[in-house]
């Protein structure tokens, strides 16, 4: 799995300066109008995202056909892309943590509240929409694949925003939905890992 | 006791809803090149992808390097170089990123190897493999290919595309490699000047089944093709006639033992048959 995580990371370097570009640029206005809390959800979904966009690469490239040529097994070649996904999610959450936590110290209002919460919003996004545009990209086509990223966004807000009328709570309905997107995209895994052993790739 | 065959295809059927290959069987001996002809469509590329396990087969088994069906693990597939038509690597990458990246996926990949064949083919290590020529991304898929102690190679439609020089110095690369025993090659290809060079076997498929499957030296020296008027075909014992079809002027009729055929009918013109005829009569004429 290291040489397939590198593969992506490869991919990913050559697309990493317009991405950043885009956070700046989004991420600068949404902090202005809203919370600095807010480039937490969009650091954890842009990065997400971005590894999403290696599967249709990987299409694209020939790389999907090779990738079954080689001693790798098709389950692991999806794991990989589940655990790139983690990966950069993981680590665009952190990145939006750190610049929250900074900017709040620059203007000294850490609210311990409202970063919870916002982790709780990016983490429940994430793997929601994650758990939807994964498998799309691996067993649909491309057209098919753009319009999950499309739908699947809208969709995990919407699940979101549904877990805040369940709960009275805001802490406890982020936590509740954190905890049903680590839930749904367990599930995801385990049905795209049983779905792709079935699959052509040719 | 050593196995005599890389790869044994057997009864190996996958239908479509509009193609069935049907029933093909074949084998790959140990140090030999067996080369898969026909024309586009006719199930060449379907074959190589149901060897390779690329597509769910509806029967048949196939067995490689002495692994059968369920028993081809990754053990077996670091052993096995695949070539496809095009590049099938992110073209992003570069050379040398590809290696750091097989030497983690493929358990025997040697780097140095890897490296002395990108050198003797002249291809960059730091350039992006968009920036490669169609030749140069072929070279390098068949570098990878050559770079993990394969012992079989199998190529689909490796060489089109390419210009004489490149495919010249490609069928050089197969006819080293199979310098040992142990290494085979199967490679698919309508190209078929490419097989007369290189291949010792040739498997002719032909809407999704096999019409036949011999040495090259049978077809090259056996095989021949009569080339005669209407009174001379009429003339023509059906049983010596493989296949005819008639052209403007003349009637053209393989058969399977021109030095047979010569001495049954002295006055008539045969000239030894090439792949490329073969395939045209079975294809485009009337079989018998």
């Amino acid at each position: 799995m290291k040489g397939l995580l590198l593969k992506d990371f490869y991919l990913i370097e050559s697309v990493l300066w317009i991405n950043l570009a885009i956070f700046t640029v989004v991420g600068i206005a949404l902090a202005f109008f809203t919370s600095t809390w807010v480039l937490t959800v969009l650091a954890t979904i842009m990065l997400g995202t971005v590894s999403v966009s290696t599967i249709n690469m990987d299409k694209t490239s020939g790389w999907r056909k090779f990738s079954g040529v080689i001693p790798v097994a098709k389950k692991l070649v999806m794991d990989s892309k589940y655990a790139l996904y983690l990966l950069l999610s993981g680590a665009g959450c952190l990145f939006g943590m750190l610049l929250g936590v900074v900017t709040s110290l620059l203007k000294n209002q850490l609210e311990y509240d409202t970063m919870l919460i916002f982790i709780g919003i990016s983490i429940a996004i994430a793997l929601i929409s994650g758990s939807i545009t994964i498998p799309c990209n691996f067993l649909f086509s491309e057209e098919k694949s753009i319009i999950s990223v499309v739908i699947s966004y809208p969709l995990a807000a919407a699940i979101f925003a549904g877990t805040l009328f369940l709960f009275e709570n805001q802490q406890a309905a982020c936590g509740a939905a954190a905890l049903l997107g680590i839930m749904v995209f367990i599930i995801s895994w385990r049905i795209t890992r049983r779905l792709i052993a079935a699959k052509d790739i040719a | 006791m050593m196995r005599e065959n890389a790869l044994m295809v057997n009864g190996l059927t996958k239908k479509y809803q509009d193609f069935i290959l049907e029933e093909v069987s074949f084998t790959v001996p140990n140090g030999a090149i067996v080369g898969l002809i026909g024309e586009n469509g006719a199930g060449k590329s379907t074959t190589i992808n149901a060897i390779l396990g690329l597509i769910n087969t509806d029967g048949g088994s196939i067995e490689i390097l002495g692994k059968r069906d369920e028993e081809i693990d990754d053990s077996v597939r670091n052993h096995i170089g695949v070539v496809f038509d095009g590049s099938n690597f992110p073209d992003v990458l570069t050379a040398q990123k590809l290696n750091n990246v097989f030497k983690r996926i493929y358990s025997e990949w040697d780097e140095n190897k890897f490296f002395s064949l990108l050198k003797k083919m002249s291809l960059p290590t730091g350039k992006r493999i968009k920036e490669f020529s169609k030749g140069m991304k072929m070279k390098l898929s068949i570098a990878v290919a050559f770079s993990h102690n394969s012992s079989l190679l199998i190529l689909d439609e490796a060489t089109s595309g390419l210009d004489p020089i490149v495919r010249d110095d490609i069928l050089d690369m197969f006819l080293d490699f199979v310098q040992d025993e142990s290494h085979s090659i199967l490679v698919s290809s309508h190209i078929t000047s490419d097989l007369e060079k290189v291949a010792d076997y040739i498997v002719f498929i032909h809407n999704g089944k096999v019409v036949f499957n011999k040495t090259k030296d049978e077809l090259r020296y056996k095989y021949g093709v009569i080339k005669c008027g209407a009174a001379q075909f009429d003339a023509i014992d059906p049983n010596d006639v493989i296949a005819y079809r008639k052209q403007d002027y003349e009637w053209e009729v393989l058969v399977a033992d021109k030095t047979a055929a010569q001495k049954k009918y002295p006055k008539a013109v045969i000239d030894p048959a090439t792949i490329d005829e073969i395939m045209l009569l079975y294809i485009k004429g009337e079989v018998k």
